[in-house]
């Protein structure tokens, strides 16, 4: 991959200004924490939604499979699991700073392993379906997963799932400042890999499937393989955004914070349409003005900011179809290093 | 690639927004205290919230025209920061950490609901905030090791164990069969566990043990399973809306059983929306306006419920007396800390003896109210059709007989 000297200026603008925010902005880490998750959802959604034109509401399978496997890990490394979500239970354990950080990076690792896995193994018989038919299935499978989990003791069930509070290091500031740059961590190696994949074959095969897959298959692709692929690319890093939002929230609930579907799961894929989708750029655009919105809205118009929201996304669909990465394409062409020919276009003017 | 310099200029603009937002309150403004709160004004915990609210301002207006807060010689006034965290554990989190880090919030008003306090509780720990809450009664939130958390509330397995312990009496001293359906929830989960011990404790039977959806609107499976097995004592718990659908579908499939124990009626509303229907229920309450406790603000309960209904244009809730009791909580401890540290305040929150309208106010270790029973009502209607609730239980507050059993429907 080969990068221009404009764009190492902007990404070195862009790390710096990640680096630096949680001290410009002190009182705002958590939304910025909240907002690298959110990117990351939305760019990895945008594999499914956006290159490869399948609409995935499964997603979120992966990030709430995260967000349990991690806080799992991190206690059950240390202590037992079960007696550490039974409610009625008498004992109180407190993770020393060693092993709360130990536990934490195994269980990261493991939340964005297993569901990778779990991506694969699933992904043969779902990937097969198409258009609506993926959608259901896919929408079905996150409100599956909520509800098994609602049921299984051992992580809580109903009651929820506390996860371990941030040991006692450094000042109050640490906790904030120990998750964003986790998060902004994984937001830029989601980037990485992003652009990565996306400047090799394999995008274009995935957009070959968007674009008419008989015909891919036709001409000797093996679609299944790559959607596999796909699919457990961002399973890996929407496990690892659960599981970190698992400990920045504190608190697991399987509907409401885990298996999200009915926001996280949703979000994820405004924010890719928003942004506009089967770009790099466009769900990270997406997803920063959404969050941005979205916090807004809380705070100016409380009790009405599901309205407003609204509102917004009815705007959103009338006037940006094409999301703010197409809108711009199609006002500023030149600068997406497509050339206007203008003879042509006045020609085609002309015929109509 | 050319789109740099947009994304460049689009991150500046998001720098501008985000910096022109910040907006710091102090937690004492000249001669406001502020405290902060997250409530559930929408999602499926919305009327509860209400009842919360109401009941935070209730109190708040109420101690502030009776003099407000000495400290220090001086004379303050109570102030809510409210923002609505949508009935979501997630949203919960967040807004705590947005009144702390941003509004400057020191001291903190729970949520309602068990979950959304857990959400809560982690970050006015980290942060060393005080917390009253008044609506969180799972017991694992005392079982944690918080410092800076209180509850008024009775914890949530002292619910419905004596709805139980009733119906053993009733049965002679013998156990009972017990069928229960309880909403997938932090708080619905741990009144299920106390139901548990009572049955162990009484050598009762359990035949049926559901677990309901959140968003509760459907229980019709639960209720014919009822049917089959013609239990003794049917528990039901799931907020609001499982009261609501609970009698809603008993009544429409004519369910017969000697003993319903519910939690949430008063809340519902349930003898005002379903009337006769409603009748004979058995509700935990924390709370009745016929207890004779007393404090100088309010009064006593039925003045708080005149006063409420005055007020709010419904009878209060025990979800609204709680979150009243707050307030006078934080009251007496700010004036007896005599000072806004942190530290000082929770030691003196820890030290809490009073007694309020609400009932007598004693924090434990683990910062439950131990100084406080349930009370269990019963509705009670009429021939006229008008329906009120009547403590049964325990027999120092009784103002009734309990019916026991249950008239069938074909005889109602």
């Amino acid at each position: 991959m080969s990068i221009s000297k404009n764009n190492l200026i902007l990404y070195f603008g862009i790390l710096t200004f990640g680096i630096a925010a949680p001290f410009i902005f002190p009182a705002f880490k958590v939304q910025l924490s909240i907002l690298c998750v959110l990117i990351v959802l939305a760019t990895t959604w945008n594999i499914q939604g956006g290159e490869m034109g399948y609409n995935s509401f499964g997603n979120i399978l992966f990030y709430g499979l995260g967000m349990y496997l991690c806080a799992s890990v991190q206690v059950g490394m240390f202590f037992p699991l079960a007696e550490w979500t039974e409610s009625g239970g008498e004992k109180t354990f407190v993770h020393t700073p060693a092993q709360f950080f130990q536990g934490m990076a195994v269980g990261l690792l493991v939340a964005a392993v297993v569901p990778t896995i779990v991506a694969g193994l699933i992904g043969y018989s779902i990937l097969g379906l198409r258009g609506h038919y993926f959608a259901i299935c896919t929408l079905g499978l996150g409100v599956a997963a909520g509800e098994i989990s609602g049921g299984i003791e051992i992580i809580g069930a109903g009651q929820g799932f506390t996860t371990p509070p941030f040991p006692d290091v450094g000042s109050l500031d640490s906790r904030g400042e120990f998750f964003y740059f986790l998060s902004f961590f994984v937001l830029v190696l989601t980037f990485i890999a992003v652009r990565g994949i996306y400047s090799t074959r394999f995008k274009l095969i995935l957009n070959a499937i968007r674009d008419n897959e008989d015909k891919a298959e036709a001409m000797g692709i093996e679609t299944m393989k790559y959607k596999i692929v796909g699919w457990m690319i961002s399973a890996f890093f929407c496990g690892l955004a659960g599981g970190i939002m698992g400990g920045l929230v504190g608190y697991i609930d399987s509907t409401d914070v885990a298996f999200d579907g009915r926001e996280m799961g949703v979000f994820m894929v405004l924010m890719a349409i928003l942004g506009g989708k089967g770009t790099l750029w466009g769900p990270i655009i997406g997803a920063t003005v959404f969050h941005i919105f979205k916090e807004g809205f809380w705070t100016f118009f409380l009790g009405w900011q599901y309205v407003a929201l609204g509102v917004l996304i009815v705007v959103i669909v009338i006037y940006f179809p094409e999301g703010i990465m197409g809108w711009l394409r199609e006002k500023y062409p030149e600068r997406f290093g497509e050339v206007v020919d203008e003879k042509d276009r006045k020609a085609q003017v002309e015929l109509k | 690639m050319k789109i740099s310099k947009l994304i460049i200029s689009f991150i500046s603009a998001a720098v501008i927004l985000l910096s022109t937002s910040v907006v710091s309150f102090a937690k004492v403004v000249g001669d406001k205290i502020v405290l902060g709160a997250a409530i559930s004004l929408t999602g499926k915990y919305s009327s509860n919230g209400v009842h919360t609210q109401n009941g935070y301002n209730m109190a708040v207006d109420r101690i502030n025209s009776m003099g407000g807060v000495k400290v220090g010689g001086k004379t303050y006034k109570f102030d809510i920061i409210y923002y609505d965290d949508e009935s979501n554990p997630k949203r919960a989190a967040q807004l705590a950490e947005r009144l702390i880090s941003q509004d400057g919030v020191e001291f903190m008003l729970g949520p309602y609901s068990s979950g959304l306090t857990k959400a809560i509780a982690p970050v006015t720990e980290k942060y060393g905030v005080p917390m009253v809450e008044a609506n969180g009664a799972s017991r694992s939130l005392f079982t944690k090791g918080y410092k800076y958390l209180f509850a008024v509330l009775a914890p949530a397995n002292l619910y419905l164990d004596v709805a139980i312990d009733l119906a053993v009496e009733k049965n002679n001293g013998k156990g009972v069969t017990v069928a229960m359906a309880f909403e997938q929830d932090a708080f619905s989960q741990d009144v299920r566990l106390g139901v548990l011990d009572a049955i162990k404790r009484t050598g009762s039977k359990k035949v049926i043990d559901d677990k309901l959806p959140k968003e509760l609107n459907d229980m019709a499976a639960t209720l014919v399973k009822v049917k089959q097995m013609k239990p003794d004592v049917l528990v039901v718990s799931g907020h609001t809306k499982g009261a609501l659908t609970a009698i809603r579908q008993i009544s429409e499939m004519k369910v017969d059983v000697p003993m319903l124990a519910m939690t949430h009626c008063d809340a519902a509303k349930l003898s005002k929306q379903h009337g006769k229907n409603s009748q004979y229920a058995l509700c935990a309450s924390q709370w009745h306006k016929t207890l004779t406790y007393k404090d100088d603000f309010f009064k006593d309960g039925m003045t708080y419920d005149a006063d409420f209904t005055k007020e709010f244009g419904y009878a209060p809730p025990y979800q609204a007396a709680e979150s009243s009791a707050a307030l006078l909580v934080f009251k007496d401890a700010f004036e007896r800390a005599n000072s806004f540290d942190q530290k000082k305040v929770r030691d003196a929150l820890a030290a809490t003896n009073m007694q309020t309208f609400y009932g007598n106010i004693k924090f434990a270790e683990g910062g439950q109210n131990v100084d406080k029973p349930m009370v269990l009502f019963q509705v009670m209607c009429d021939d006229g059709g008008k329906c009120e609730n009547k403590v049964v239980a325990p027999t120092k507050w009784a103002s009734a007989k309990l019916i026991h059993p249950i008239p069938s429907w074909s005889q109602r």
